[in-house]
């Protein structure tokens, strides 16, 4: 699998270089700034983007504007925005194109690197996987929008580990109950906030979204 | 008068000194009072001799004697006593030199520019008044009519006329300085010298036999310094450039403007430090600890290794867990400090940021065309920080609206909840300290909450916005 690192601080760049390369990813480019990140990220058009959103030049947000840049070039390109900490804010202007292949994690979830390759290609099958922390401050505020209080609670539980990224099987696990029964909730979630059949994943990022919008 | 007779008696001192220590901020607001009712008491005591009065007095620092001149130093000391008085009163750094300072103000702000010849006009009775009372034939007998006197006092007349065609202004001035000095004479009179036969006023122009009534002089008097102090501001407008007046006007508004700065400064010196000491804490207790249980979870994990495998692996794990605590605790410092997103995208978005974390239903209205500089913006982040916080915790709403705008040179923010209201703007510290990191910008808070709500919380900050960011997000 093919990636393109944007990290400006060196320690972490190689790191993860040396992470990725061991769990056998393809490193195709580890660049410190924002322009060279668009630059290979549009260039090489990889499999994922690894991006801190902290990079030069101006060292706010430089990381997030690239990749969603790049996405604008080339729609639907995977990337999993790496941070010191989550807003969602952030969230929301990563999933607005309702594209998927979107990851947004703290850069602590590296730590566990099972979960974070995990993570990395569930981003690039076009997943989307948001983190824990963003998930826990989402469900701090009230269902907002109609559709959302019509969920039951476990529709609820089922939702919010979707927005972690999680498969039916991970959810199930977590939950304990038969894969069965996660499919169950989770039609039950599309039918309510009127999503038609149609792609899995499609699917997934838009009751994801839904939520976000909530 | 039997208190007086005996002087000051050491009851009197002692209680002096007593207020002096104990309350010497009030003694030093009552002394300017206390020496000017000496003044007083010097003048009615002289008065007491020239009626004929015969004991022997000790009036502070001088005796007074009975007989024609005895009175005369109680009298001097009088007006040293009450010079020291007004000076007391007025000096700068008087208690009550701001009340004084303001009504001389006023009363000088009654005075319209440009002097006419109605004002210098003035001087015509004032010169009459004068060469009737202090003029030759007051010096030489009564010679009225005879022709060095007339001669005298045409010539006097003369140059007043003079004056008055030829410098308006200082005819005025003249006619003010004498106006107020007469009419304070005839006062004088009317108090202290009401010896039979003494001529004062117009009254007393023709010589008649019997000399006016005190109560006519008393009126005359006042007559002649409303005159005077109705004249007198008129004429120190005119001679002051009008630049000196808005430099004293201008000079108070300073002095006020340095008190507020020396007192926001402080403020903002106390919280910055208090803050300091804040982060030195949570450093020390949260990320800081966690680092030295770190080190020492991998040092027993090293030497476990070899022994015990499994136990040095849980140990890893725990060290591996423990460095992510670390990272959080760190997170949620620097969120507390500034805010990443405040720095990474401005005060809009970071208060956006906010409405999304706020667990209630939020209504947002921005209307910010360009950026606030840093320290404002994040003084004002924390005020609605704040205050969504207390919407959240207090109130039980349901809906809170945040409005952030700039306009007419201020940042204007304000959070108005749907809640239950009678919310206590004094009681929590938390808007208390939020007002004070305002108030080093000149900033204000104000929140209206009346029983049954809303609760408005509104925050104004006086500042420029610079140009926008030059970002599409």
């Amino acid at each position: 699998m093919r990636v393109v690192i944007g990290e400006d601080l060196f320690l972490l760049r190689e790191g993860l270089v040396k992470l990725l390369s061991a769990h056998g990813f393809d490193i195709v480019a580890a660049v410190a700034t924002a322009p060279e990140l668009l630059a290979a990220l549009v260039g090489e058009q990889p499999d994922v983007g690894i991006v801190d959103v902290r990079l030069p030049p101006t060292h706010t947000d430089d990381g997030l504007r690239a990749a969603l840049q790049a996405r604008a070039q080339v729609p639907g390109l995977p990337v999993l925005v790496l941070s010191q900490y989550v807003e969602q804010l952030y969230a929301r202007e990563l999933l607005a194109d309702q594209a998927g292949g979107v990851g947004y994690l703290l850069k602590d979830r590296v730590f566990n690197d099972e979960a974070f390759t995990g993570a990395i290609r569930t981003v690039a099958a076009g997943g989307t996987v948001l983190d824990p922390e963003v998930v826990r401050r989402l469900l701090g505020r009230h269902s907002r929008t109609e559709p959302l209080t019509r969920l039951t609670p476990r529709e609820h539980d089922v939702l919010a580990l979707m927005a972690e990224g999680r498969s039916n099987a991970a959810i199930a696990q977590r939950l304990f109950i038969t894969e069965k029964a996660v499919s169950k909730h989770a039609a039950g979630i599309f039918a309510k906030l009127d999503l038609a059949p149609s792609d899995d994943d499609n699917r997934r990022v838009l009751a994801v979204l839904a939520y976000l919008e909530s | 008068m039997a208190g007086g007779a005996h002087g000051l008696i050491p009851a009197e001192l002692s209680l002096a000194a007593l207020a002096i220590v104990f309350a010497p901020k009030l003694a030093a607001r009552l002394a300017p009072f206390g020496v000017l009712g000496l003044a007083v008491f010097g003048v009615h005591l002289a008065r007491q001799y020239r009626d004929g009065f015969t004991s022997q007095v000790q009036y502070l620092f001088v005796p007074a004697r009975p007989g024609a001149w005895g009175a005369w130093p109680v009298l001097a000391e009088a007006g040293v006593l009450f010079v020291v008085g007004l000076w007391l009163l007025v000096r700068p750094d008087a208690p009550d030199a701001g009340l004084v300072r303001a009504l001389a103000a006023r009363w000088l702000a009654t005075g319209r520019a440009g002097i006419s010849t109605v004002h210098a006009l003035l001087l015509i009775p004032v010169v009459v008044l004068s060469l009737q009372l202090l003029g030759p034939h007051a010096w030489f007998g009564h010679e009225v009519g005879g022709l060095d006197v007339v001669l005298f006092d045409l010539t006097v007349a003369a140059a007043a006329l003079v004056l008055i065609f030829r410098s308006r202004a200082w005819a005025a001035t003249l006619a003010a300085a004498g106006l107020l000095v007469l009419g304070a004479y005839g006062w004088l009179i009317a108090v202290f010298w009401p010896v039979p036969g003494f001529a004062y006023g117009f009254s007393d122009l023709h010589n008649s036999p019997m000399p006016a009534p005190l109560w006519a002089d008393a009126l005359e008097g006042s007559l002649l310094l409303a005159l005077g102090l109705w004249l007198a501001p008129r004429v120190m407008r005119h001679h002051l450039a009008p630049s000196d007046l808005e430099l004293a006007a201008r000079a108070q508004q300073l002095t006020k403007r340095v008190q507020t700065l020396t007192q926001t400064r402080h403020d903002a010196v106390d919280t910055a430090a208090a803050e300091l000491r804040r982060i030195e804490r949570d450093l020390h207790d949260g990320a800081q600890a966690r680092l030295v249980a770190l080190g020492m979870s991998l040092r027993a994990a090293e030497r476990m290794f070899a022994s015990n495998p499994e136990a040095a692996l849980a140990l890893v794990a725990e060290a591996r867990e423990t460095s992510s605590r670390a990272l959080t605790d760190l997170r949620d410092l620097v969120r507390g400090i500034y805010p990443p997103v405040l720095a990474d995208r401005g005060l809009a978005d970071a208060v956006r940021a906010l409405a999304l974390d706020t667990p209630l239903r939020t209504e947002l209205d921005v209307e910010l065309p360009g950026e606030v500089e840093m320290p404002v913006g994040a003084a004002v982040y924390f005020a609605v920080a704040e205050a969504l916080a207390n919407a959240v915790r207090h109130s039980g709403a349901r809906t809170v609206r945040i409005h952030l705008r700039h306009a007419a040179g201020t940042l204007q923010a304000q959070v108005t909840d749907d809640g239950a209201g009678g919310a206590d703007p004094v009681a929590g510290t938390g808007l208390a300290g939020v007002e004070r990191r305002l108030a080093t910008f000149d900033g204000i808070l104000a929140v209206s909450s009346p029983p049954g709500g809303p609760t408005i919380v509104a925050i104004e900050v006086p500042c420029a916005l610079s140009s926008a960011k030059t970002s599409s997000c």
